[in-house]
């Protein structure tokens, strides 16, 4: 497959309108001035220059040799969280701009030409020498969360599931109880679980996600060789990150395997009858959608096409290009989950969605630029606070790292949980 | 006779200057307690063209002058000189209609035309035109629209302009422009009505809003010769109702809400103080319409004009209803036993015969500002014990509260009748009164008199960029000079 | 250029660390490519001039610091907020820019139905909070996403809504300055400290020099805060909507419809809009999807209402028989919306517009009643959050023609003679979008209370493509050329031209003088240079407030026999 360069996004560049939609959720669906952005870098460092507009614009000099790459600007291209908010608010009007695609192309190419953020190169050599992403872990712990639990070793064995926790579950000490009880929860739902075990790395969408094409690409092949080999019909994985990485940017790279989130497959259970929710959560909650599993988690659908132009100027592309502008996210499932569970009441925030706030996790800048990365937690969590609810819900264990993060910095504290959590408290 | 009057003659012709002590006694004011001063002459002139002659002249010789547009009786303070030996600019005598179009409801009009003559004109063409309370027949409409009257159904004024639009204006310096639309295109109205251009749009031209340098100027910048104005097609029915209540809490509330939904036409609440002196023809009758009345009332038209007036005025009249008995209120169509009193045609006709002010033997103070329509209670209040205290019987002041003036302002006044006997009593308590009012908020935005300096003073910035305009416009500062107080105190030479 | 390190200092402890910058990316994103966001503004293959700095002030108390330092030191400046159009960016070398993106502050006071509103809170967030009370505001035409007060304070301000809810030029209440000298003006009550409930006087309204047909657009000053006047909203207390991106639809009750009204003749046209106004009988009104060509409308808006369709679709659904009828239905159309503030109200306003439509032989078109197109187009009038269709073909369009002229008879009148001569050039060029010409759009409500109409004639073309751009320029020439014949005035696609070079860079006085001075009423300008001369004596702005030095007056062709200044 041909990799982009950011001289491919000239016509984009020149095309945004700089009408800054990219700034803000989808106007029509604005409920208060407060929580109105959607654009954490935008809105943390100020600057026009961070939005997708300015980065458009940005990108344009740099196509041009009219800018080069100061600390500043580096800074600049990486301090976006890949959320793809801007994206959505984009393509509520714009059907030939692709403003996610061309801010991670900024950051491929700013990374070209050799300028990156040290902790990001950190990040970068644990991949290569570690196969995970999170510095300081080691490839030998990879699969200690999983003693005991009887999983199938996919090496071996064959199984109907391959269950794919990630390098957050499954390095994190704190999410362990929570993905031990989950594949339980698996099991129990009489699926047929295995794992990658010792062999299994990181899925490289966070690489992705920071502009590392070259080194998403090779950890992607090297995946998409072990995962086509086991056999399995189904991959599920507890990670937005992951889901998002195999069903969208594994499957552009010829990955034909069914994935789903666990929250799909257990959706999918309760619709089958298969699982029902019998003691009682009682409390209040709000759902916090994660990017990659929400806007970004659409299908991917291969095209292959070029512009052309009818009515003498009028752009469209032929053949008809897929348009991923959040429509076809999977946010339903979540909530059909929280509905099933008695005692639950859900109350949404303001941005959720297609056009939910980031956590702060994406891009990576939660290693990267962490202070960043905590003031756009503590925005979702003062989000969650507004609508007086008891708990602030999530299905990514990103997104639950950065948001009990954040979630005490005002002194007023809310207990976060990954969805699974309540799950397991319900059966 | 002097160069002044000879130049002035000069320009206007004979007949059109005056300064005998017969002519000139009716312009030397003495409104809501100012000094009196004794103007030169007065000078009718006939045309754009003559104002500016007049103009330039007074600016090279330092000639202070005063417009005046309306017939007398004045009662504005700012038709009367503040400084002697000025010159009268009477502009009652230039009464043309220029023109009415009745498909895009507007009309132009000289400064001398009166409600009473242009309401006719237009009711012959199906139009009418917003008036303020219950105007005088001579009073200039154009005079009625720089002054800022608030006028009775302000849900149809869009801004504080409203419905005053363009104008012909020379200014201070002698050059005489046209303003708003009408001041982008060639300075001849014939030619720009010939292109089907009716003076619609009153701002501008371009950046800087000359009309606004004009409204509630009280004559400090300029003479108007003639102006655009905006008019309503005259209601096919047209009824009035009156909601009373002992409180005027609950009235303001009641207005707010009507007002909230944009509902009713004349919406206005009165007290029955000022209701019967208005109402009424003399001392007798007031007391007799008096006796009849709550203490206060809100007055409440109701009309229905081009399209399906019989179902605007049942839905209008329902809903405003409805309203009402949500606050515990009863909306009623005027009450037939006020005997004598034509609550509609009183107070929104030009009065034909004896304007009501001229109906008793008393005299009026007046006190008047801006605010919003939830403090209004506060002042009445006010006003009730600054009486009390000052030994003014209560029963007697007049209050009229019109709850939305010129956007979401809310004009509240007070009418303080008093005799010769009691004048020194009253002027305490109008100075009294203002003063504290303006400590407690209340915004002079028309400041005549001993307001200027009070609300002036509270804005300092204000007073020095006024100044600054002013002179641009004027700058040797003949127009009306002394007027506004500090903002053009530099005048008197 | 950059700033000598004492002044950017001076100006790094006014608005802090963070909130200045100087970085090259930073100010290259603060050009204006006039390409891409013209409004008004060539098209041009051009950028404005680079700023020395871009700050972000955070306080009245910031700005004015900043404006004096200006003066101090000779520097020009000009504040934009959301950065819609070329009015919002400088025009000089020796200039920063203001971003006023920290104040956005939004209080409503609904007990008196206004809300006081800092520099860059959007009309879409305005009217979010303001529904809460009950309330809504005028949203101007440039959308949702773009500033109310800089629309109110700094531009025109009609929009969709206008005929109900009154223009920005109505709704300006209390505003606050900081004025090109640096000094503070409160206009109205707020002065005093009485309330931003009035926005004029005492006396005459100081309003006059820092707002007239238009704003000054950044250059008498900075406004920083400033009331509106709001408007009944009789719907739920926030703006329901349902359905997958991009075609969101309203959620809204029975008190509220939309109607795409349809006539026969022009003529027609405006007659029915005379009654519509004068009976007070609409929420909304608008000449809305015309923007998209008369011959695309109807299948614009099947593909914008359905999240499955794109662009690509276009030529498939122009062959559909029963889109083609529909399209035909409402060649001379506009868009309305009625809001029944009780159920009764609502039976009135629906009777009305059947009289109305019955009175002018007009029609309901048919397309347009089906709920999802119904309540998407719903959706689209009340929240203005879809203004970026304007590029949706293309990437770029300018508006032109603007046959406004303060009458809706008159600019109807002229409506197939403009859209024949752009249909001329669709078919003989390539250089915009073939749309079936007439592509004429705006609202009913440019003067409040008067009965004007704010129109224009969208051309799309794309700002990739040089040819386009220049094509589209030498287009308007011949526009521009055809509105001075019928003494229309400048076209409107030229409009910031006459203040801004092609190059991006200001006019000079020289070239004002040569250009205003042979105006019919001179007078206007030669006072607007007073007025610039007494408040902004350093010349530290742009040029969009025209100015005629007095002395060319007195020498100018127009003004020998008039009065003079000097």
């Amino acid at each position: 497959m041909k990799e982009k360069t950011l001289a491919d996004y000239k016509a984009m560049q020149e095309r945004c309108c700089n009408c800054s939609y990219c700034k803000w959720i989808p106007l029509d669906k604005i409920k208060s001035n407060r929580f109105a952005y959607n654009c954490p870098a935008n809105a943390y460092f100020k600057f026009n220059t961070y939005s997708a507009r300015g980065r458009f614009q940005a990108g344009l000099a740099v196509a041009n040799e009219e800018l080069d790459y100061t600390e500043g600007m580096t800074q600049m291209v990486h301090s976006c969280l890949s959320c793809g908010a801007c994206d959505v608010a984009c393509k509520i009007s714009r059907y030939n701009l692709e403003p996610l695609e061309h801010n991670i192309a900024l950051k491929a190419d700013v990374i070209e030409k050799g300028h990156t953020i040290l902790a990001q190169k950190v990040m970068l050599n644990t991949l290569a020498t570690e196969g995970t992403l999170i510095p300081n872990m080691k490839k030998a712990d990879r699969a200690v969360w999983s003693e005991g639990l009887g999983f199938k070793d996919l090496a071996k064995e064959k199984a109907e599931v391959l269950f794919f926790p990630g390098c957050k579950y499954g390095y994190d000490k704190t999410l362990k109880e929570t993905l031990r009880t989950t594949v339980s929860l698996l099991l129990n739902m009489e699926a047929d679980l295995g794992v990658l075990g010792e062999s299994e790395m990181c899925c490289g969408g966070r690489a992705w996600q920071m502009g590392f094409e070259k080194e998403f690409s090779k950890t992607a092949d090297i995946n998409i060789s072990k995962i086509q080999k086991t056999g399995a019909k189904i991959i599920v994985t507890p990670c937005a990150d992951c889901y998002h990485a195999l069903k969208r940017l594994y499957a552009e790279r010829g990955l034909t395997m069914e994935v789903l989130h666990v929250v799909e497959y257990i959706d999918r259970k309760v619709k089958e009858g298969r699982v029902t929710f019998t003691k009682p959560v009682n409390m209040t909650v709000t759902y916090h959608d994660p990017c990659h599993l929400g806007r970004q988690g659409a299908p991917f659908v291969p095209w292959n096409g070029t512009e052309k132009k009818i009515f003498n100027q009028i752009h469209t592309w032929e053949p008809r290009r897929p348009r991923n502008n959040g429509a076809n996210g999977i946010y339903d499932a979540p909530r059909n989950i929280l509905e099933a569970i008695p005692g639950i009441r859900l109350v949404e925030m303001e941005r959720i969605r297609e056009y939910s706030w980031c956590c702060g996790a994406g891009g990576g800048c939660g290693q990267s630029m962490p202070a960043y990365a905590e003031w756009v937690a503590g925005d979702r969590v003062a989000e969650a606070k507004s609508t007086a609810t008891d708990a602030l819900v999530t299905a990514c264990p990103w997104c639950n790292g950065m948001l009990s993060k954040a979630v005490g910095k005002d002194g007023e504290t809310m207990p976060v949980y990954d969805l699974l959590e309540l799950v397991a408290r319900a059966l | 006779m002097n160069n002044t009057i000879e130049k002035l003659i000069k320009i206007a012709g004979e007949g059109a200057v005056q300064f005998s002590e017969d002519a000139i006694l009716p312009h030397i004011g003495n409104r809501n307690f100012e000094t009196p001063m004794r103007p030169m002459a007065i000078v009718r002139p006939q045309s754009g063209e003559q104002v500016e002659a007049i103009v330039n002249y007074a600016k090279e010789n330092g000639v202070p002058l005063v417009p005046v547009s309306s017939g007398g009786p004045h009662y504005s303070s700012s038709s009367a000189p503040s400084v002697p030996g000025a010159v009268i600019v009477d502009l009652s005598g230039m009464k043309k209609i220029i023109s009415i179009n009745r498909r895009f409801c507007m009309a132009v009009i000289e400064p001398g035309v009166t409600y009473g003559q242009l309401q006719k004109a237009l009711a012959d063409e199906g139009l009418t035109i917003s008036v303020p309370l219950a105007p005088k027949i001579n009073k200039s409409v154009i005079a009625s629209l720089l002054e800022v009257q608030p006028r009775l159904n302000s849900v149809y004024q869009w801004n504080y302009i409203d419905p005053l639009r363009c104008m012909e204006v020379t200014w201070g310096d002698g050059n005489r422009m046209y303003t708003g639309e009408a001041g982008g295109g060639v300075r001849d109205l014939n030619k720009q009505q010939a292109q089907g251009k009716w003076q619609i749009n009153g701002a501008g031209p371009m950046m800087l809003d000359f009309c606004r340098l004009l409204t509630g100027s009280q004559g400090t910048m300029g003479i108007v010769t003639w102006a655009s104005v905006k008019c309503e097609q005259l209601p096919q029915i047209h009824n009035i109702h009156t909601v009373e209540s002992p409180s005027i809490k609950k009235l303001c509330d009641f207005t707010f809400e009507v007002l909230r939904w944009r509902f009713s036409d004349e919406l206005m609440i009165m007290n029955a103080a000022y209701l019967s002196t208005v109402l009424a023809e003399d001392v007798i009758s007031k007391e007799k319409i008096r006796k009849q009345l709550n203490d206060w009332q809100a007055i409440v038209g109701i009309a229905g004009k081009e399209m399906l007036p019989e179902l605007r005025v049942k839905q209008l009249e329902s809903d405003i209803s409805d309203i009402a008995k949500k606050l515990g209120l009863n909306l009623s169509p005027q009450r037939k036993e006020i005997e004598g009193a034509d609550v509609l045609g009183r107070i929104t006709s030009a009065c034909v015969g004896t304007h009501w002010r001229e109906s008793y033997s008393e005299e009026f103070a007046q006190i008047f500002f801006v605010t919003t329509i939830s403090k209004t209670e506060f002042f009445v209040n006010a006003m009730n014990e600054l009486a009390k205290n000052a030994g003014y019987p209560v029963k007697e002041i007049g209050v009229y509260i019109q709850p939305q003036h010129a956007g979401t302002s809310c004009h509240c006044e007070f009418l303080l009748p008093y005799h010769a006997d009691n004048l020194a009593q009253v002027r305490e308590l109008f100075f009294k009164a203002s003063a504290i009012f303006s400590e407690m908020g209340a915004y002079f935005a028309r400041p005549y008199g001993i307001w200027a300096k009070l609300q002036f003073e509270k804005d300092p910035l204000a007073a020095k960029h006024l100044k600054t305009v002013k002179k641009i416009f004027d700058p040797k500062m003949i127009m009306n000079p002394r007027k506004l107080s500090t903002a053009t105190v530099e005048v008197a030479k | 250029m950059a700033l000598v390190r004492e002044i950017y200092k001076e100006f790094e402890e006014i608005v802090g660390i963070g909130n200045i910058s100087e970085e090259p990316v930073v100010l290259e994103t603060y050009r204006c490519v006039a390409a891409q966001s013209s409004a008004h503004y060539g098209p041009y293959d051009q950028r404005t001039p680079t700023p020395q700095a871009v700050l972000l002030p955070g306080s009245t108390e910031e700005v004015q610091k900043i404006v004096l330092l200006c003066n101090k030191h000779g520097i020009h400046f000009k504040a934009s907020t959301t950065f819609w159009s070329a009015q919002g960016y400088i025009g000089s070398d020796n200039a920063i820019q203001l971003d006023m993106r920290r104040m956005n502050k939004i209080e409503v006071d609904a007990k008196n139905q206004l809300a006081i509103i800092e520099p860059y809170a959007i009309a879409a967030a305005i009217q979010a909070e303001t529904m809460k009370h009950g309330m809504t505001c005028n949203i101007q035409g440039a959308g949702g996403s773009t500033s109310t007060l800089a629309s109110t304070a700094g531009w025109q301000g009609p929009g969709p809504s206008s005929i109900f809810t009154g223009t920005n030029y109505d709704n300006m209440l209390s505003a606050e300055w900081v004025l090109p000298n640096g000094e503070i003006l409160r206009t109205g009550s707020a002065g005093s400290g009485d309330g931003w409930f009035c926005g004029e006087g005492p006396g005459p309204s100081l309003r006059a020099i820092v707002r007239g047909v238009a704003g000054t657009a950044g250059d008498m000053g900075v406004c920083t805060k400033l009331a509106i006047k709001l408007s009944p909203w009789p719907g739920p207390t926030y703006l329901p909507s349902t359905g997958a991106p991009p075609s969101y639809k309203a959620d809204l009750y029975e008190n509220f419809k939309y109607y795409t009204l349809c006539f026969p003749t022009w003529e027609a046209w405006a007659e029915a809009v005379r009654m519509i106004h004068e009976n007070r009988i609409i929420y909304i009104g608008h000449r809305q999807f015309n923007m998209f060509g008369c011959d695309m409308k109807g299948a614009m808006v099947n593909i914008l209402s359905d999240p499955n369709k794109q662009l690509c679709d276009l030529p498939d659904l122009l062959e559909d028989e029963e889109i083609k009828k529909q399209t035909e239905s409402m060649r001379i159309d506009v868009q309305v919306v009625i809001a029944g503030m009780t159920m009764l109200d609502m039976d009135y306003k629906e009777k009305a517009l059947d009289e109305v439509l019955r009175m002018v032989g007009g029609w309901k078109n048919e397309m347009m009643l089906k709920p999802d197109i119904a309540n998407w187009a719903l959706l689209y009038l009340i929240r203005m959050g879809r203004k970026n269709l304007n590029y949706v073909y293309c990437g770029a369009y300018e508006g032109h023609f603007g046959l406004s002229r303060g009458n809706y008879f008159y600019s109807a009148s002229l409506v197939e003679e403009a859209s024949a001569i752009k249909r001329e050039w669709e078919i003989k060029h390539n250089h915009m979008a073939a749309v079936g010409g007439n592509s004429s759009m705006g609202g009913l409500g440019g003067v409040g209370g008067g009965g004007g109409v704010s129109w224009e004639f969208f051309a799309h073309f794309d700002a990739h493509d040089k040819e386009s751009i220049k094509g589209v320029c030498e287009y308007f020439n011949k526009t521009n050329q055809w509105m001075a014949q019928k003494g229309l005035g400048g076209c409107m696609g030229k409009l910031n031209e006459s203040s801004r070079r092609p190059d991006g860079y200001n006019r000079s006085q020289e070239e004002f003088n040569k250009t205003f001075a042979s105006t019919p009423q001179p007078e206007v300008f030669v006072y607007q240079w007073m007025v610039k001369d007494a408040f902004n004596p350093k010349k530290l702005s742009g040029s969009y407030y025209k100015t005629l030095d007095p002395k060319a007056f007195v020498e100018g062709s127009g003004a020998a026999s008039r009065g003079v200044f000097i």
